[in-house]
């Protein structure tokens, strides 16, 4: 079979970004323009910053302020510990039990950053009901997370529909109480998880996928390149920022969007099989009455989340920057 | 000058509709007294359904004309996380309300003490209201009032027992033979008790395993965090929980279900002999009637584990939830009105009929419900109460409580893991440093 | 979309035969729908007939649920709330994430990437952590009880995804154009207006469907802002039906679906506009 090589010159120039696919073009030395115009253009950065500084920057400082104190009874004053309830996270059991399950849930990863791009890219082949696909795999995503978690209680249930299912087909054997499990619990919590965000997944490859240069796409075709080959070797480089958007998106979501359906689904149980900080924040401040040490773990969630996002766009981009002055 | 007439016009009507105004609302200050209208906004969950707190407010409201209703509710389990933003703001609805025990007293910073505006008629007609006082005591702040009394019973469905070969009249007292009737229930393919997780074990079946191994003073230690979990009363309590999970007292699903709603289901759709719930307003008499028949449903106090135990016989009854006056209301005369009057003779019927509530209030009328065999033995059932244990646990007792059943269920933990997490819980319980 | 010829479909058939696309993608499809068939299918059920027949076809279909949901729930008023608060929010997300996109990635105003990082990185702020000191932010502000504080809360909710995706866009649209147009003697607002706003409309077509969807849904916000009383928004309305109080799926079951419809159409909506703009573009 012919080895499908790089395309030759001229679509190449083609491919390169600031003219055909968005790109996140932050990192390029652009042109300047005047200082005196730039200036002004901070004026279109006002609404965006009137929102995000009230409503997300300021209660963040205040709630940092919170978790420098022992706050217990709802409405105290309580007492100043400093760093105090930082400390306690270190040696408290149930602390490490959830970051480590949040541990596990990001080694994950490759499975919701690849499998949307896959189905989008099948839709993308334009087959006979795309369109339909492409609303049908969007629909998960329209229901409301807490009524997923209701659904899906129903159906991973011991007598559920998917254990019914496995029955059926003589894989009795496997079906269990998913959701009791120590190990299968957290499992399932990802592969709902999973079922809920796909759509949003599928809907952003798709977006990439439609501003790609389909002559490339074609030229490849041509060449005798296979399904796979074009879809790793090809796309998925000139899809870079729109895969490391999405890693960054399920690295958010994974970390600080599980919450309803924790609520909804195991409560973090059984025992502490899924327990996930951002459910021990819940946990600890309206259940156990600890509010300062809970808002600690919650800003402990963000600095880490924002470090994990960092170090992944850094990563990309640092490879697709090498790549480029190659 | 078109202008300067239609501003004439403006004044004029001005004028006229103002005074109008005034003549209507003096007319209506006038019927209602001296009172200028207000209006207070009450928050609770929906205890016992909307349907029920439409008509109360509608009641109070008549007897009050000058005082309007807002009413807001959410589902509890967002009640408490929503109260918080309130108490922490310090700001919001005028009434609100907690359940008793621990819950109330970690808010009782929004609560406004009404001791001093306490008669004797109110109090008079309540068969108790020291729960919602510091340490029990009605000469201490008292932060609200009760209209239910709550506490654990066990129904049962008659016919799944007559099945069984058991008589419906004389269901097992005793906790051997609660055991053999099990077997007989579940050799029929039923389960002996519908069951699932959550924090109810905490509420609903630890007070009554308790009660056989502590007593009064036991229970207020407890409280005070003065008995570790390794104490062998504690132990002996979580064993017998163990036990009922053991020796497959619940159907299969009950590790992994919720209680609410789907416990219930269980009982509901006829697949189980037995469900341990509550009195009062909801999964009650009333709801298990509505669904299985009411001369189908039968209720009895849990089986005695040690006849010998101080309150082996009485009842955990606690005052059910308390409505009281928030810290910060504007008008805390009209809501103290509001809170007085759940409390009082006129709601308490109305409690009754339309929402299945057992009313704390003396003066309600149990004679209004006909049709429930269950309901009547239920007032004489509850006749003794005692300290009930599970409102006094802390919320991260509570937690470790319902956290650790359901893994004893899944068989993942020992009895003496699940003590280690209890003790573990109780000292790192904020409210519970003794 | 691109119109494949003879010769391009034949290319497509080295690419996998196309059938095989189908099958694969229906399987998928299938467990993506089957969740919410069965729970529109459980709406249709009365409470026995779900207890005995819980995965089958309803046999004796009933509308008994959706009119109780409808009774209940005060519907024309929560769907009232619940519009308001989406489309508004919609709005104001699409408003301030334009304009701070555009100053970022074609004005490249000064400190454009710490304006980016934060704007972009608040998404990560977990609301947990913030509840309380949020309300009592927007307390202050006198947003708590009114419509207009849902709105903007959604507007900064939104505003972080819907930065990064247009800024993502914008960053492929041709810098020569915006030249061109300067010589012309158009200052930057004539810009945005009548080059930058035409051209981005399938990405403002997909963060509408994205950002209404999430909106519409969102538990967390609508009760802490709007509480539970006559201001709730529909999704507040249906979790009331989960409270201990209903051991009726059916009934939720209802609620569940009529919740989910105006998502459904927006979506329907919004689509072939995402399809025109695609067009537009791609030709472009």
């Amino acid at each position: 079979m012919a080895v499908a090589r790089p395309p030759p010159s001229p679509p190449r120039i083609e491919v390169r970004p600031a003219t055909r696919s968005p790109r996140l073009n932050l990192l390029r030395t652009g042109r300047r323009t005047d200082d005196q115009r730039s200036w002004w253009g901070l004026l279109y950065l006002l609404p965006a910053l009137g929102l995000v500084l009230p409503f997300k920057f300021v209660p963040l400082v205040s709630g940092f302020v919170d978790s420098l104190w022992h706050l217990v009874d709802v409405g105290g004053a309580g007492q100043f510990v400093g760093f105090g309830n930082y400390a306690r996270m270190v040696g408290d059991p149930e602390v490490v039990a959830a970051f480590a399950n949040v541990g596990r849930v990001v080694l994950t990863l490759p499975v919701w950053v690849v499998s949307p791009l896959l189905v989008a890219f099948l839709i993308h082949q334009r087959t006979p009901g795309w369109r339909l696909f492409r609303a049908v795999y969007f629909l998960p995503y329209m229901i409301a997370p807490v009524i997923v978690g209701s659904i899906f209680r129903e159906i991973l249930g011991t007598s559920g529909p998917l254990n019914i299912l496995l029955r059926s087909v003589g894989l009795g054997w496997f079906a269990q109480a998913w959701l009791g499990g120590i190990n299968t619990a957290l499992l399932a919590v990802v592969g709902v998880s999973l079922w809920s965000f796909f759509g949003l997944g599928v809907i952003t490859y798709l977006a990439g996928l439609a501003s790609l240069d389909e002559s490339v796409l074609e030229a490849a075709a041509l060449d005798g390149a296979g399904f796979w080959r074009t879809l790793l070797s090809i796309v998925l480089p000139m899809l870079r920022p729109v895969v490391s958007y999405w890693a960054v998106l399920c690295l958010g979501g994974m970390f600080i969007w599980m919450f309803p359906l924790l609520f909804s689904l195991t409560q973090g149980g059984p025992g502490y099989a899924t327990m996930l900080p951002e459910y021990l924040v819940y946990l600890t401040a309206f259940q156990f009455n600890d509010r300062g040490y809970a808002t600690a773990i919650g800003i402990v969630l963000f600095a880490v989340v924002s470090l994990a996002s960092f170090w992944i766009v850094r990563e990309m981009y640092a490879s697709s920057v090498a790549r480029e002055r190659a | 000058m078109t202008r300067h007439k239609h501003l004439l016009v403006f004044a004029v009507a001005s004028v006229v509709a103002i005074s109008a105004a005034g003549a209507v609302s003096s007319a209506s200050a006038a019927d209602s007294g001296t009172h200028t209208p207000v209006t207070i906004t009450v928050f609770n969950w929906g205890q016992g359904g909307d349907q029920y707190w439409a008509d109360a407010n509608k009641a109070f409201e008549a007897k009050y004309p000058w005082i309007t209703v807002k009413a807001e509710s959410v589902p509890f389990e967002q009640y408490l996380q929503q109260e918080g933003a309130y108490i922490n703001s310090k700001s919001g609805p005028d009434v609100m309300a907690n359940n008793v025990g621990l819950e109330l007293f970690e808010r009782k910073t929004a609560y406004l003490p009404i001791n001093d505006r306490l008669t004797p008629d109110i109090t008079g007609q309540l068969t108790t209201y020291k729960w919602g006082c510091e340490n029990f005591d009605t000469t201490q702040p008292c932060y609200g009032l009760p209209q239910s009394f709550q506490g654990n019973v066990m129904y049962y469905n008659v016919k799944v027992l007559q099945a069984a070969g058991l008589d419906p009249q004389n269901p097992p007292a005793t906790w051997d033979a609660f055991n053999a009737a099990c077997d007989k229930i579940k050799a029929t393919g039923k389960a002996c008790i519908a069951m699932g997780t959550g924090s109810t074990v905490a509420y609903w079946d630890y007070p009554e395993i308790a009660r056989n191994y502590l007593d009064e003073q036991g229970i207020v230690d407890q409280f005070k965090g003065k008995i570790p979990w390794t104490d062998p009363r504690m132990v002996n309590i979580l064993k017998r929980l163990a036990e009922m999970a053991d020796k497959g007292w619940f159907q299969d699903s009950a590790s992994t279900i919720p209680m609410l709603p789907d416990g219930g289901d269980v009982f509901t759709s006829g697949n189980a002999g037995f469900i341990a719930s509550i009195v009062s307003d909801v999964f009650n008499w009333k709801q298990w009637g509505d669904a299985i028949g009411n001369d189908n449903l039968g209720v009895m106090p849990w089986p005695v584990i040690d006849a010998n135990a101080p309150l082996a016989h009485k009842f955990s009854g606690v005052e059910g939830f308390v409505h009281g006056v928030t810290s910060w209301s504007q008008h805390p005369d009209e809501a103290f009105l509001y809170v007085a009057w759940l409390a009082g003779a006129d709601n308490a019927n109305l409690f009754l009929q339309e929402a299945g509530g057992q009313p704390i209030n003396k003066a309600f009328n149990a004679s209004l419900i006909t049709n429930s065999p269950s309901f009547t033995k239920i007032q004489t059932l509850i006749k003794d109460p005692t300290l009930h244990a599970g409102v006094l646990l802390s919320g991260k007792e509570a937690d470790a409580l319902s956290r650790g059943y359901q893994q004893i269920m899944l068989k993942q933990i020992t009895v003496d893991q699940w003590v280690q997490q209890m003790q573990a819980a109780l000292v790192a319980s904020p409210e519970k440093k003794p | 979309m691109t119109v494949f010829t003879g010769t391009q479909l034949q290319s497509l058939g080295r690419l996998g035969r196309s059938w095989s696309v189908t099958a694969v993608l229906l399987v998928g499809a299938s467990i993506a729908t089957y969740p919410l068939i069965y729970t529109v299918m459980a709406a249709f059920k009365t409470r026995s007939e779900f207890a005995s027949n819980r995965l089958g076809l309803p046999l004796h279909p009933t509308l008994a649920n959706f009119g109780q949901a409808f009774e209940r729930l005060d519907i024309s008023r929560l769907l009232l709330n619940s519009f308001v608060a989406s489309i508004g929010g919609v709005v104001v997300t699409l408003v301030a994430s334009l304009l701070a996109a555009y100053a970022i990635i074609k004005l490249r105003v000064p400190l454009r990437r710490f304006a980016f990082f934060l704007i972009v990185g608040s998404l990560l702020v977990p609301f947990q952590s913030i509840m309380y000191p949020l309300y009592d932010t927007m307390l202050a502000m006198g947003l708590i009880g009114q419509r207009i504080g849902l709105i903007l809360a959604f507007g900064a909710f939104g505003l972080p995804f819907s930065t990064f995706l247009l800024a993502a866009y914008l960053g492929g649209i041709p810098d020569e154009l915006l030249e061109a147009a300067r010589l012309d003697g158009a200052n930057s607002f004539n810009i945005l207006v009548r080059i930058i706003l035409p051209l981005s409309i399938p990405a403002i077509a997909s963060l509408t469907i994205l950002n209404f969807v999430w909106m519409w849904n969102d538990l967390l916000l609508p009760l802490l802002v709007m509480g539970g009383g006559d201001g709730k928004t529909l999704m507040v309305g249906v979790a009331n039906f989960r409270g201990q109080y209903d051991v009726n799926i059916p009934l939720i079951s209802a609620g569940i679906s009529v919740a989910i419809v105006p998502a459904v159409i927006v979506y329907l909506l919004g689509q072939r506009q995402l399809i025109k703009g695609v067009v537009t573009g791609a030709v472009r």
